[in-house]
């Protein structure tokens, strides 16, 4: 409890350290500020080791490793060790001289980034465009509205008209995104108009679920300091 | 030759050397091996450094677009063999990705470190040169010295023979668990919720600010953004609801129960709000299959 | 300066305070509120209790206390439902190196709260494991999609007793999967962008069941009417819909005879989920109400400053 209390203590004295540039930027808050950034990179250093190359790396080289779902023990992969160089390269990125050897891991990693956008593509938008296509024409006139049991397979009258606006709405958003730059054909430019206004609707959704999200996580702060810490810990004693 | 590094039995020249000797000497062989191209590459003439750039993020990416387009095995099992060059190659390319994947989990790893390395660079020389930030700047190389200490220590004390699952309890805790727990749990991770809940102040303040309704485009984010809120309020939702009812005099099937905000907010969500951001998302996707296509073929120049 | 001025020009000191007060007050109170889950969040729940006991899903932790607010009673739901359900799981980061020690922390959490509640604590290995951190998330999922042993091929968990840390792939938790497909789902708690990553390389393998923060429950939204997802919980509502429905369930009569969530989505009676089931969402919910009537009230204000103060600049022309 003693080691509980010190520790949430010091968190919500680190807290209110980073508060305090609400008021304005003070030492307060930059000595935080640091401490935070401090154990951030420290942190990452030892998920460098400990997550990744001691044994993706380090093991496989050394054949320290359990083959998958056997006790058998790997043979070491030697071939791995041409990776250290290729890793260094990376910091070439300090020499003014040869600061163009850094682009090549670089090169590596986003040429294997990109090379695998072309199929992730596929995957991602192919059902969306396939969901997007839906009737845009009624194939009954017996209800207008759709029915508490509507005959399945048809496309009732207002169905179809929020069919339309969303295949408008999505046509013009991407017409909007595709030529946005001066176009002489009017229709176009119109489509692209009235995709400005629909993509304000979207945007008005992004920031009403963004202003719950940070609102929340303010939630949670306040939280962690008065119930956590000032009901629980220091009233309930 | 990727696939080699999966193959235990039979043994190749790739795997074969349990025995450390050898194993050391092939291992020290390839460093010096590897080294010795990154000092031929220094020596490069200007004019072919960009065609090996090119060279190296083309055949990176080449290897996954070759996964892409060409045909894999289907339902295969283990011991299944290929049955032509055609099949060889679609196994070949399914057994390497993994290994290319670690590949690049590790180059990864060494990229991350440039970031700390930079870091770190930065604040070292503003300690030694001194002046106001210095304090600062040691302040942040401390916490990073401790964090790196305490953080591989925990993880070596977990690491020994039957301690590991002992530590997952605190009653087995000592000095260095607790000091890891204290810097990664007390304070990296509450300070880092601390700084993003931050937020909130600038928005409620921005939005106090600068949300007016002084244009068409700004009218209707403002009224799409409180349908939205409004609608994630469920008390609203539900006096909304109950609203309407009493209008509708209870009849469940009357015209006016569209007008509850759960069935307006879920009409404009599904008729033009969920397109617009699909719009949104296909523009985004196709601007980055264009900006993949060139980095691929290296026509992209930013910061040469 | 006008009246209309004035209200537009609030001192940034005010708002703060507001907002301070406003976030904190009503956690003292534990004020029930009316509730009509989305049907994203019926279709999470009920695809979760449809997964047999003793099977085994994947789980992508992919989120620190940065996001605490959301993913964190977003991921205690998910552990709930898994832990009481008997289901295991293997964790799994693409996202962030701090995210494994997180959910390791959280874990621990729960447990000490399963003992504390008289329920059996979850055994790591045994029950779960933690597969670990990968730095390259585009990688790493498409391997898992095209051979799920070759890429978590290495990683290590203890069992409980061992001495050594033991290959992932001897625990009862994954020896029997073969591939991806033989894993029930894979759960996504994110709040970077492996949510996109994820049905990019996975949708067409495994069933996908997301809890995204509110920022990006817009865009996965699509996802979810599209097919690509099962089920959603997106932001605080999401995860207050979570709470609501592992009490009510889903066309499951209450003690007095009434339905609390029908849904013609599921088919027949989902029941709740015995045991304690409100968490920081139910929680956080009132506060938010609160917290978003400022943001409107500070909206209006600013507005109607705006047009008062322009009425009385057409008055003095």
């Amino acid at each position: 409890m003693k080691y509980e209390l010190w520790k949430t203590g010091s968190s919500v004295l680190a807290t209110f350290g980073l508060y305090s540039v609400l008021y304005r930027e003070n030492k307060f808050y930059r000595f935080f500020e640091h401490i935070f950034l401090g154990l951030a990179a420290g942190w990452t250093l030892v998920v460098i080791w400990v997550e990744i190359e001691k044994d993706q790396w380090w093991g496989k080289m050394l054949g320290a490793n359990n083959d998958a779902g056997t006790s058998m023990v790997q043979s070491g992969y030697w071939l791995y060790a041409f990776l250290v160089p290729i890793g260094v390269m990376g910091y070439f990125v300090f020499s003014k001289k040869h600061n163009w050897i850094s682009k090549i891991p670089i090169g590596i990693v986003l040429g294997l980034y990109a090379g695998q956008q072309f199929q992730a593509w596929l995957q991602r938008y192919g059902p969306q465009i396939s969901t997007s296509l839906k009737p845009i024409l009624p194939t009954t006139f017996t209800s207008i509205t759709v029915p508490d049991n509507p005959v399945p397979g048809e496309v009732y009258f207002t169905q179809a008209l929020t069919n339309a606006i969303s295949l408008f709405t999505l046509l013009s958003v991407v017409a909007y995104f595709l030529f946005s730059f001066n176009e002489n054909n009017k229709l176009l430019n119109r489509l692209s108009t009235s995709g400005r206004w629909l993509l304000m609707i979207g945007f008005g959704a992004i920031f009403g679920t963004t202003v719950t999200m940070r609102f929340t996580l303010l939630i949670d702060r306040m939280h962690f300091v008065w119930i956590d810490f000032v009901r629980d810990m220091l009233l309930r004693r | 030759m990727l696939n080699l590094f999966l193959d235990i039995d039979p043994p190749t020249i790739f795997n074969a050397h349990n025995n450390f000797q050898t194993l050391t000497t092939y291992i020290i062989g390839a460093l010096l091996a590897g080294f010795g191209i990154l000092f031929a590459l220094l020596k490069a003439p200007p004019q072919t450094r960009r065609g090996i750039v090119f060279f190296v993020t083309f055949i990176s990416g080449f290897f996954y677009v070759l996964l892409f387009i060409w045909p894999s095995p289907i339902n295969r099992s283990k011991g299944d063999a290929p049955i032509n060059g055609f099949d060889n190659v679609g196994f070949w390319l399914a057994d390497a990705q993994p290994v290319v994947s670690t590949m690049t989990q590790i180059i990864g790893g060494f990229l991350i470190g440039l970031g700390i390395f930079s870091l770190m660079r930065i604040h070292l020389k503003r300690i030694v040169k001194g002046g106001g930030d210095a304090p600062f700047s040691f302040t942040l190389v401390l916490s990073m010295i401790l964090m790196i200490i305490f953080g591989f220590w925990d993880f070596h004390q977990r690491q020994q023979p039957g301690a590991g699952p002992l530590l997952d309890n605190q009653a087995n805790w000592g000095f260095v668990n607790y000091a890891k727990d204290y810097l990664f749990d007390g304070m990296l991770q509450e300070m880092e919720a601390a700084m993003f809940s931050i937020i909130a102040f600038y928005i409620l303040s921005a939005a106090y600010r600068a949300f007016r309704v002084r244009s068409i485009e700004a009218t209707i984010l403002l009224t799409t953004a409180l349908i939205v809120i409004l609608s994630l309020m469920s008390v609203v939702e539900y006096q909304w609801g109950e609203m309407v009812n009493s209008v509708a005099g209870g009849n469940k099937n009357s015209f006016v129960q569209n007008f509850t905000l759960t069935n307006v907010a879920g009409w404009i969500r599904a008729s033009v709000q969920q397109p617009s951001i699909r719009g949104i998302d296909f523009g985004v996707g196709i601007g980055l299959l264009a900006m993949s296509l060139r980095i691929w073929l290296s026509l992209e120049r930013a910061g040469e | 300066m006008s009246i209309g001025e004035k209200l537009q020009s609030l001192p940034k000191w005010i708002l703060f305070l507001c907002l301070i007060v406003t976030a904190s007050v009503l956690q003292f109170f534990n004020i029930p509120l009316p509730n009509k889950p989305q049907d994203p969040a019926i279709d999470y729940y009920a695809f979760a209790m449809s997964i047999p006991p003793g099977s085994t899903v994947l789980v992508s932790s992919d989120w620190t206390n940065s996001t605490h607010g959301e993913s964190g009673p977003q991921f205690d739901a998910l552990m709930r439902i898994l832990m009481r359900r008997n289901i295991k799981f293997a964790v799994y980061t693409t996202a962030d190196g701090q995210a494994p020690q997180v959910a390791k922390d959280e874990i621990r959490r729960l447990n000490e709260q399963r003992v504390k509640d008289g329920e059996r604590p979850y055994r790591p290995f045994e029950d779960y494991v933690m597969v670990g951190y990968f730095p390259s998330a585009e990688g790493e999922n498409l391997a898992m999609s095209i051979n799920l042993r070759s890429a978590f091929a290495g990683k290590k968990d203890f069992p409980e007793g061992a001495k050594e840390p033991v290959d992932i792939w001897q625990s009862p938790v994954l020896k029997d999967i073969k591939d991806i497909s033989d894993v029930k789902a894979l759960f996504l708690i994110s709040a970077s962008n492996t949510d996109q990553i994820i049905i990019e390389r996975l949708a067409a393998k495994v069933p996908l069941v997301y809890a995204v923060t509110g920022i990006s429950a817009p865009q996965n939204f699509n996802y979810y009417s599209s097919g690509q997802l099962k089920g959603l919980v997106g932001g605080l509502k999401g995860i207050y819909d979570l709470e609501y429905l592992m009490t009510s369930g889903v066309n499951h009569p209450g003690a007095d005879g009434k339905i609390a969530v029908a849904s013609t989505r599921v088919p027949g009676d989902v029941p709740p989920l015995p045991g304690r089931n409100q968490g920081l969402g139910t929680a956080y919910f009132p506060t938010l109400h609160a917290a978003l009537a400022l943001m409107i009230l500070a909206i209006i204000i600013g507005n109607v400053g705006m047009f008062m103060a322009r009425k009385a600049q057409g008055a003095s022309k």
